[in-house]
């Protein structure tokens, strides 16, 4: 089932801002900045690792 | 002085457990100002109860702990304006055990924020400093443990480790640490960071006083073997080669000391060790995120700013990167088994770098300037994703600031990697060397 899936954009900060929210947390448009230096990073590398995981691993 | 030290100078009636801890405290009065290695000295409580210590391996013994561990009666802050009046009435598992064993708690030591980032800078409580160069970190997260080891303001000292948090301070302060396999030593009243990958274990000034520790929490005796001819011992070539030169360089000659020894060194490959940092965030920054919620709910704007966007990490990533993580990590280990299969030790430098400057958390290595953050990962994510028990232990200087060696064993296999670090100490002086310490003439800054 493994396949390349075209690359994610990065999230933008209104639609972090709402997903926090959704979870009750009221970060500021820096605190999100933060948050989304580290996204940046990890949410490409998320990607490739979905694409790579051989698909029988289990948990 | 050691742990083994002082143990026998107190069995000899050399020196009584009072004036053991008069002695550390008297010391900790006079130069912990310059390192700023404790939150809370707990000087009366020590000294009564330096009169009435069971009897036991660490009979009078002071150690001091993380101020991410219970003991009774002071707070734990964890280093955050959030936990001040956090006043807990009991000892942590693993406090309770080393208070059975006849340990004295002389007080609770610096750390990260919440133990989560490696630099120790807290900005409620200030940076401890590297008692090698004042004005550099001494790594973290339990930057007071390898500090307060290193200047000689307790025999030992207790840290926990998630991402590298035992490994980088004692690298950084030329001590000895070991992170134990993940579960041996309890967690219970130590403030989680990440429920899958936290542990609890020593950092200490050698092989020896860690093997004491390490026995006292956990009830077992650990017998210190000191020939590694019947070892194999993988080098791990990758991590050498992504290190700053002269610090892969420095930790080659411990490589090579053990090979004198009679352990057979062989070059090994690890599969995913790249990969192996994202894997370990995935399951790290929400495990993190689902313990802060309460407060990122209530209390956001009182983290420190780097720890609130790390927070904030990992409760904006999908949910499904938890689970991708968990199945990334049964990847990563099933190709470590294979490698262990093989060897019965790999090694690595523990850090890439010396440690950088307080007030300039950047590195330089091959030529790229870099977060020093980002630089530590793969020095030690892999061993934390696998759960397997590392020591880092000294292995030089470069420039007058301590290098160390990462060695790491099989699933429960501490008896081996801490008879692998003592060997290498029987045949070298690194771990006995001491900061030129003194205490301060002026104020404290940064």
């Amino acid at each position: 089932m493994s396949q390349s899936s075209p690359s994610q954009p990065a999230p933008s900060i209104d639609f972090l801002r709402k997903v926090a929210a959704q979870q009750g947390v009221s970060p500021t448009e820096e605190d999100l900045e933060g948050a989304l230096g580290f996204l940046d990073v990890v949410l490409p590398r998320l990607q490739e690792l979905e694409e790579r995981i051989p698909p029988e691993t289990p948990l | 002085m050691s742990i083994a030290g002082v143990a026998r100078r107190i069995r000899a009636r050399e020196l009584s457990p009072r004036e053991a801890v008069e002695s550390y405290l008297e010391r900790v009065e006079r130069l912990d100002g310059a390192v700023n290695s404790y939150i809370s000295v707990r000087a009366d409580e020590a000294l009564a109860e330096a009169e009435t210590a069971p009897d036991g391996p660490l009979h009078g013994v002071p150690v001091a702990v993380k101020d991410m561990i219970d003991v009774a009666g002071v707070p734990t802050t964890a280093a955050s304006k959030l936990l001040a009046d956090n006043v807990p009435a009991r000892d942590a598992a693993c406090v309770e055990r080393l208070r059975s064993a006849g340990a004295i708690v002389l007080g609770k030591l610096n750390t990260h924020e919440f133990a989560f980032g490696a630099s120790t800078t807290s900005p409620h409580f200030g940076p401890a400093h590297n008692p090698w160069a004042l004005d550099r970190i001494c790594g973290g997260s339990s930057g007071g443990s390898g500090a307060a080891a290193a200047a000689d303001l307790a025999a030992g000292t207790l840290g926990t480790d998630t991402a590298g948090s035992i490994r980088i301070p004692a690298c950084f302060c030329g001590v000895t640490g070991l992170r134990p396999t993940t579960g041996l030593v309890p967690t219970a009243g130590v403030v989680p960071v990440a429920w899958s990958l936290d542990t609890v274990g020593p950092v200490a000034r050698s092989a020896e006083d860690c093997a004491l520790l390490l026995s006292a929490l956990t009830g077992e005796p650990i017998g210190l073997g000191e020939n590694v001819r019947e070892l194999r011992i993988g080098v791990v070539e990758e991590l050498f080669r992504l290190a700053d030169p002269v610090v892969a360089s420095q930790a080659q000659t411990a490589v090579d000391e053990l090979r004198a020894l009679g352990a057979a060194v062989e070059p090994v490959d690890v599969p995913l060790l790249e990969e192996s940092g994202t894997i370990n965030q995935l399951l790290m920054l929400p495990e993190a995120a689902e313990v802060h919620l309460p407060w990122l709910r209530t209390r956001l704007g009182d983290y420190g700013a780097d720890v609130r966007a790390r927070l904030l990490a990992g409760l904006l990533l999908p949910g499904t990167a938890h689970v991708t993580g968990l199945r990334a990590r049964r990847w990563f280990c099933d190709g470590l088994r294979q490698v262990f299969d093989r060897v019965d030790l790999l090694v690595a430098p523990q850090m890439p770098v010396v440690p950088p400057p307080i007030d300039d958390l950047e590195v330089e290595l091959r030529g790229e300037r870099i977060p020093y953050r980002l630089a530590l990962i793969p020095f030690n994510s892999p061993w934390s994703l696998a759960g397997l028990p590392v020591a880092s232990v000294p292995a030089g200087f470069v420039d007058g600031l301590p290098v160390g060696l990462a060695i790491v064993g099989r699933h429960r296999g501490e008896q081996t990697v801490l008879g692998a670090a003592h060997a290498l100490q029987r045949a070298t002086d690194w771990h006995d060397q001491r900061p030129p310490l003194q205490a301060p003439t002026v104020s404290r800054t940064g």
